[in-house]
């Protein structure tokens, strides 16, 4: 397989978000990964302390101006998450931009980062900027149900309701969109959140059909940093093997996660003792243990197909 | 296995040097690897072009800080490599005395990269400071011949002159020293180099005793970027599950070298055509695509004991 990504996110020192979080998984599953660091960081900002360096939209140039100097500006999906600076997510459009004129068929996978439980954690000035310049250049989004709701402007209370705005997003340029998380009910039960996906195809016949599904997942009780960041990569590489089938892709996807989070609560459980809520630090994705679920993953959920429909 | 390696070496957004080059086949076998990136740069500057940016002193400084404040500053391994300023490796040398104060068992690797062939492709000011500060402090050293050389200022002709450099070194601090390569005539012919190692124990009644090995590796016609650190951070892992025996640790690290670059240059050629020499974008080593050899090395190469 030659499948060569560009991943422009943050670099830690220690633990797993943005890069260090993609880059793994991804090269574990055969992929070549280049990754622009957009920042390099002790450690992410939920720990007490953080210091570090970040780099300017004009370095990020700099930077891909090599890569083009060489003639290898050339790359099958891009991957973009956590960004605070629109200049800098500017010039990442550019970038993107540039790189589909010369390869039409790439794949640019966004996490559009923007905040989540209602209240955004990004300055407000980047929400024209993902609304009207980077989702339409994107062509997989995996928003959770705040960022969704940002997006277009529309609430989710129900099913039909999610169904409507991944149909508006897909409006907007994705053909893959994928809710990462929301707060509607689950059949389960209150220990499950919901995820959806919406996919659209076109048959040979020419006409526009879309794949819907949901999947409940089993919810953790912790704060876990870095998983939006694996699930990204994750649903990358599991959409580059099953392209037409985001059933598959999304259960492959979600379980790779609850692989990662199972050995990852149970290790930091065990760190911090007993009665004990574990830290940040404890808290880091176990990555480099959970290769052989990240090479494999047994299948652990179940993705419902909605409906099929004709637009 | 609960072992964290702190690597601080170059980034390259493409390709496979510094850290691009010891993170993921350390990863993969298991360890946790924080890096510190020294520089980001598009790509190695073998290319025909390459631009980015380089990570000050003092930003080092201010990276360990975060990492110290947060208490997490506790290391089994420091891994460096290429390095073209001498503040920033007289911090990395402040850092790694820290560390070793926190953690008394922390080994250090290091690749005291100086020059090659017989001349100097860092600064010259950079020599005293490898010298006086950096070798004193390692544990692990991954010097060339002209680097062995230029350390113990004596030159090496015979295999005896290598053991006794060997021996100069281990006296300027590191137990355990492996020169990559040499000029030393191979038994096999010349489509073979000759490395060597070394390392001192000390036996459970306190004397002391070094084990040396000798290797011939084949030589590839082909001009390679980020083996070194490829090397070097094989070496750490296998070093580490072999504490003892110096031997397998090297067939082990030789012996995934030697995959991995029989798998790049394949490629390269295959990628160059018939009759063309691959450019330094074709000859990229194919990391991702050696995971298997990585894990579990097929041993390619014997070492033989020398006295």
């Amino acid at each position: 397989m030659e499948c060569r990504v560009l991943s422009i996110q943050s670099h830690v020192v220690r633990g797993y978000v943005g890069n260090k979080s993609a880059t793994f998984p991804l090269q574990v599953l055969g992929f070549e990964v280049d990754s622009i660091n957009s920042v390099q960081f002790s450690n992410h900002t939920g720990y007490p302390h953080w210091k570090g360096q970040v780099l300017t939209a004009e370095e990020l140039n700099v930077l891909y101006e090599g890569i083009k100097l060489n003639k290898v500006n050339r790359y099958d999906y891009i991957l973009t998450g956590y960004s605070r600076d629109k200049s800098f997510l500017e010039v990442v459009v550019d970038i993107i931009q540039e790189l589909k004129k010369d390869n039409p068929s790439l794949v640019y996978v966004c996490d559009p980062v923007m905040g989540d439980h209602g209240a955004m954690y990004v300055p407000e000035n980047l929400l024209p900027v993902y609304k009207n310049i980077v989702v339409p250049l994107a062509d997989i989004l995996t928003p959770n149900q705040f960022e969704a709701e940002l997006l277009t402007g529309r609430k989710m209370n129900k099913e039909e309701d999610a169904l409507e705005v991944m149909d508006l997003l897909h409006k907007m340029g994705p053909q893959t969109v994928v809710l990462t998380s929301t707060d509607l009910p689950s059949k389960q039960g209150d220990q499950f959140l919901v995820a959806f996906g919406s996919q659209k195809i076109v048959k040979p016949d020419g006409t526009n059909t879309s794949q819907k599904i949901c999947i409940d997942i089993p919810k953790v009780d912790a704060v876990f940093v870095g998983t939006g960041d694996l699930f990204a990569a994750m649903l990358l590489a599991w959409t580059h093997h099953h392209p037409k089938d985001l059933k598959t892709a999304c259960e492959k996807t979600v379980s790779v996660m609850h692989h990662v989070i199972k050995r990852t609560i149970t290790y930091a459980t065990e760190m911090a003792g007993p009665g004990k809520r574990p830290s940040p630090a404890q808290l880091e994705l176990r990555m480099v243990q959970s290769k052989a679920d990240i090479e494999d993953p047994a299948i652990v959920v179940e993705a419902k197909v909605l409906q099929k429909s004709l637009h | 296995m609960e072992c964290r390696v702190l690597s601080i070496q170059s980034h390259v957004v493409r390709g496979y040097v510094g850290n691009k080059s010891a993170s993921f086949p350390l990863q993969v076998l298991g360890f946790e690897v924080d890096s510190i990136n020294s520089v980001q740069f598009s790509n190695h500057t073998g290319y025909s072009h390459w631009k980015g940016q380089v990570l000050t002193a003092d930003e080092l400084h201010v990276l360990y800080e975060g990492i110290k404040l947060n208490n997490v500053h506790h290391y089994d391994y420091v891994l460096t490599g290429y390095t073209r300023d001498t503040s920033f490796l007289e911090m990395v040398v402040d850092i790694v005395q820290e560390l070793k104060r926190a953690n008394p068992s922390l080994v250090y690797v290091c690749d005291p990269v100086l020059g090659d062939h017989g001349s100097m492709y860092v600064p010259q000011n950079l020599y005293p400071v490898y010298k006086n500060k950096v070798v004193p402090v390692a544990d692990i050293i991954t010097p060339n011949q002209f680097e062995a050389e230029l350390l113990t200022g004596k030159n090496i002709s015979t295999e005896k002159d290598a053991v006794e450099v060997m021996d100069l070194l281990h006296a300027m601090g590191p137990d355990t020293v492996v020169i990559t390569s040499s000029d030393l005539p191979p038994r096999l012919g010349d489509r073979f180099l000759v490395c060597l190692g070394s390392q001192r124990h000390v036996r459970p009644d306190g004397s002391r005793t070094t084990e040396r090995v000798r290797m011939e590796v084949p030589k590839v016609d082909a001009v390679f970027v980020g083996t070194g650190d490829l090397f070097a951070a094989m070496l750490l892992a296998w070093t580490h599950h072999y504490p003892n025996d110096l031997k397998t640790a090297c067939e082990k690290t030789f012996s995934v070298m030697h995959h991995v670059i029989q798998r790049t240059i394949s490629y390269a050629h295959e990628l160059a055509g018939p009759g063309r020499r691959p450019s330094p974008p074709q000859l990229e080593l194919r990391m991702v695509q050696s995971k298997a050899d990585i894990e579990d090395p097929a041993i390619v190469t014997k070492a033989t004991v020398i006295s």
